[in-house]
């Protein structure tokens, strides 16, 4: 818990960066000072020489505002339009998004960075609500409104409806979410991003012993979220209505 | 019907007095999303139980619920002892004019409470009443379990029972799992704050994740620490993401463990042991042992401030130290038997915990005795005399406040047994208890300051 992945995409010739923060670590980000590198890189010649700085902090993270006169903020790209505004100078204010995307608004436009925080926790479906002592918590808990949660549900779909055991292709996910109104615009490359971020982070999938399938990750997905009951069949109702499907 | 009945928000509602097989049931315990459980007396006998009803199809997940409770029965029908629960049967509800028709419900031994409910009555920052006695039982169910080839997977105070003797049950086998070489797989559930930290970066296969027996003795230290300090966790935080950060942090070697201050000295370096940041922590049967003589040792509470030495040297970077170089140092000589000279009060049977050395009489299977029990255990404080597994000796008194030893799973002690050993100018040695299982009744031994 209080794992955090750090994404700037590539811009103007630079190379994407990630960055992996564990419990309890920390990381500034800006333009950097000469004898000052800051190991989060933003190089636009408007971004402070150091803009601020993340922080782990349990299942979610705080953000520190080091600039002097420019607002952070920070959208949930998920959230329907949710966004959190963190003023010049604020100290470790919490954000609780899984996906952030930190803004800081220059002349030429706006320049930012991704932070995943994977590790919110949720209360296991089958257990009590606890008066006292400790929940039952699972420890691959997923979000059910998030967009990985959809193509999640969207590869087990064929097997929760027994039409199938085929684990459907990147495409047919694609035309199968395009219809929900989270998904207008999702695209094949999405659909892989949201297919690795489950199976390497957020239920952390194991190869199988014998490699002998490139697409294991997906058929492991299935097979795991079947088992586990993290899929069920009362999920397929996030799904949008299709015809083969009625 | 006047008697209390479960109010809405219960998962399977079953009126008091409803018969289930030869049950009746007689009061609602506890519900889930997809069971409850209720208090009922067998109509033949007169005996109490606990029925688990798992609500019927077509709730969600129910053929996993059901699975959970036939392992739960299935690993009662074959472990047998005296600190876990016994499953007694599984029925299913037939009566179609029920809601709760099909139910499948698991019978087990009814407890008067869980050492969660003994938390919650008890003084925050005071062990609870028997607290040492309570964790030697629990050692003693863990032990059993991994001896057989088994691990809880979902150890914690709510999941500890008490039964109206006042002793201890562990209970909830749902997560039971059947160890597979060094570890089992079993489905990603638990409570946070009872997980090892090797667990939240654990990988998921088909079969679930990697259980070991070393994920309970963590769970146990939490548990430990629970109870000595009244329900604190060892580690800080107010919420269980919090606390499981920290562990984290402190299993990464940024952060040392701060436990509370006013545990107390030997519980705490009970603790540090479960609480190991590898996987390699003591097995639950050297922690029985070592539970049984902080159980036992005279006068503990005082002993809080007379020994601060000794929460000095249970710093965990030393305990892996210690054995390392009493092994060596108990390598140096061999010699023969010991043969009593004078009659003792006790027989003592030298046990070497590293097992390949139980068979072999041989130089480097051999364990030292020491010369003076309250010096440093080093090459000139060690008898001529060498003792191999299974040895019996012949002590006379023990000695409580002795320099510390600790065996090769870092189970140490500062106690030790005068036995008799005929070529010793004196006529005995020491032998540190952490080499043998025995705990005999002894005088205790007055020595020349």
């Amino acid at each position: 818990m209080g794992t955090l992945l750090v994404h700037v995409p590539p811009v103007d010739g630079r190379p994407p960066l990630s960055l992996h923060l564990s419990a309890g670590e920390r990381a500034q980000f800006g333009r950097g000072a000469p004898g000052h590198p800051v190991p989060i890189v933003l190089a636009d010649p408007a971004v402070p020489r150091i803009a601020g700085e993340i922080a782990t902090a349990e299942t979610y993270w705080h953000l520190s505002n080091l600039s002097r006169d420019q607002n952070l903020v920070v959208e949930n790209p998920e959230g329907a339009g949710e966004y959190i505004r963190v003023a010049p100078r604020r100290l470790s204010a919490p954000v609780p998004f899984e996906f952030s995307r930190v803004v800081l608004a220059t002349r030429t436009g706006a320049v930012g960075f991704q932070v995943y925080a994977p590790d919110h926790s949720y209360l296991d479906v089958t257990a009590a609500v606890p008066e006292s002592g400790a929940a039952t918590v699972s420890p691959f808990s997923l979000d059910e409104q998030a967009t990985y949660f959809l193509v999640l549900t969207a590869l087990c779909e064929p097997r929760l409806r027994d039409q199938d055991v085929a684990v459907p292709t990147t495409p047919q996910i694609v035309r199968r979410l395009r219809p929900h109104p989270q998904c207008r615009t999702i695209s094949a490359s999405a659909v892989g991003f949201h297919i690795d971020y489950l199976a390497s982070t957020k239920l952390r999938i194991r190869p199988p012993d014998q490699q002998e399938r490139l697409d294991w990750k997906r058929g492991t997905l299935v097979s795991v979220a079947l088992r586990f009951g993290l899929v069920r069949e009362e999920h397929l109702a996030l799904l949008p209505r299709s015809a083969e499907a009625r | 019907m006047s008697m209390p009945t479960a109010g809405t928000g219960w998962a399977v509602r079953v009126p008091t007095g409803y018969r289930v097989g030869p049950w009746e049931v007689t009061a609602p315990i506890a519900t889930g999303n997809f069971g409850s459980v209720y208090a009922a007396r067998h109509t033949g006998t007169g005996t109490d139980a606990a029925l688990k009803f798992i609500a019927p199809p077509p709730t969600a997940r129910h053929a996993e619920l059901v699975e959970l409770a036939e392992r739960e029965v299935a690993f009662s029908r074959q472990a047998d002892h005296e600190h876990l629960v016994t499953a007694l049967d599984t029925l299913v509800v037939d009566d179609p004019g029920q809601p709760f028709h099909g139910a499948v419900v698991l019978v087990m031994e009814r407890a008067e409470r869980s050492l969660q409910d003994l938390l919650d009555e008890g003084d925050a920052g005071r062990p609870v009443p028997g607290a040492g006695r309570l964790v030697m039982q629990i050692c003693a169910g863990l032990a059993y379990l991994h001896a057989n080839g088994w691990v809880h997977g979902d150890l914690k105070p709510s999941n500890v029972l008490i039964m109206a003797d006042g002793s201890v049950r562990l209970a909830d086998f749902g997560l039971i799992t059947r160890l597979d070489g060094t570890h089992g797989y079993g489905p990603p559930l638990g409570s946070p704050d009872y997980q090892p930290p090797e667990q939240w970066t654990e990988c998921l296969g088909e079969r679930g994740i990697h259980i070991r027996p070393a994920s309970d003795v963590w769970a146990l230290g939490v548990t430990a620490h629970q109870m000595q300090t009244g329900g604190s966790f060892p580690f800080p935080g107010g919420t269980p993401g919090a606390r499981v950060a920290a562990a984290q942090e402190f299993a990464a070697g940024r952060a040392p463990l701060r436990l509370q201050g006013d545990i107390d000295p030997g519980w705490r370096g009970f603790v540090e042991l479960c609480l190991a940041p590898g996987t390699d922590r003591p097995p639950a049967s050297a922690l029985l042992q070592h539970a049984q003589r902080l159980a036992s040792e005279p006068g503990r509470p005082p002993a809080r401030r007379r020994r601060p030495r000794l929460r000095r040297l249970l710093v965990p970077g030393l305990l892996v130290a210690v054995p390392a170089a009493a092994g060596g140092v108990w390598l140096l000589t061999a010699g023969e038997d010991p043969t009593p000279r004078t009659p003792a009060a006790a027989t003592v049977t030298v046990f070497n915990a590293e097992v390949p050395c139980q068979e072999q009489r041989v130089r480097a299977c051999s364990l030292g005795l020491a010369l003076d029990p309250r010096k440093n255990y080093a090459a000139d404080n060690v008898s001529q005399h060498r003792v191999w597994h299974g040895d019996r000796l012949a002590a006379d008194c023990v000695l409580y406040e002795g320099s510390r030893v600790a065996d090769e799973y870092g189970v140490g002690s500062t106690t030790w047994y005068r036995v008799a050993v005929a070529a010793e100018p004196g006529g005995h040695a020491w032998l540190p208890a952490v080499r043998t299982h025995d705990a005999p009744t002894l005088p205790v031994c007055v020595l020349p300051r």
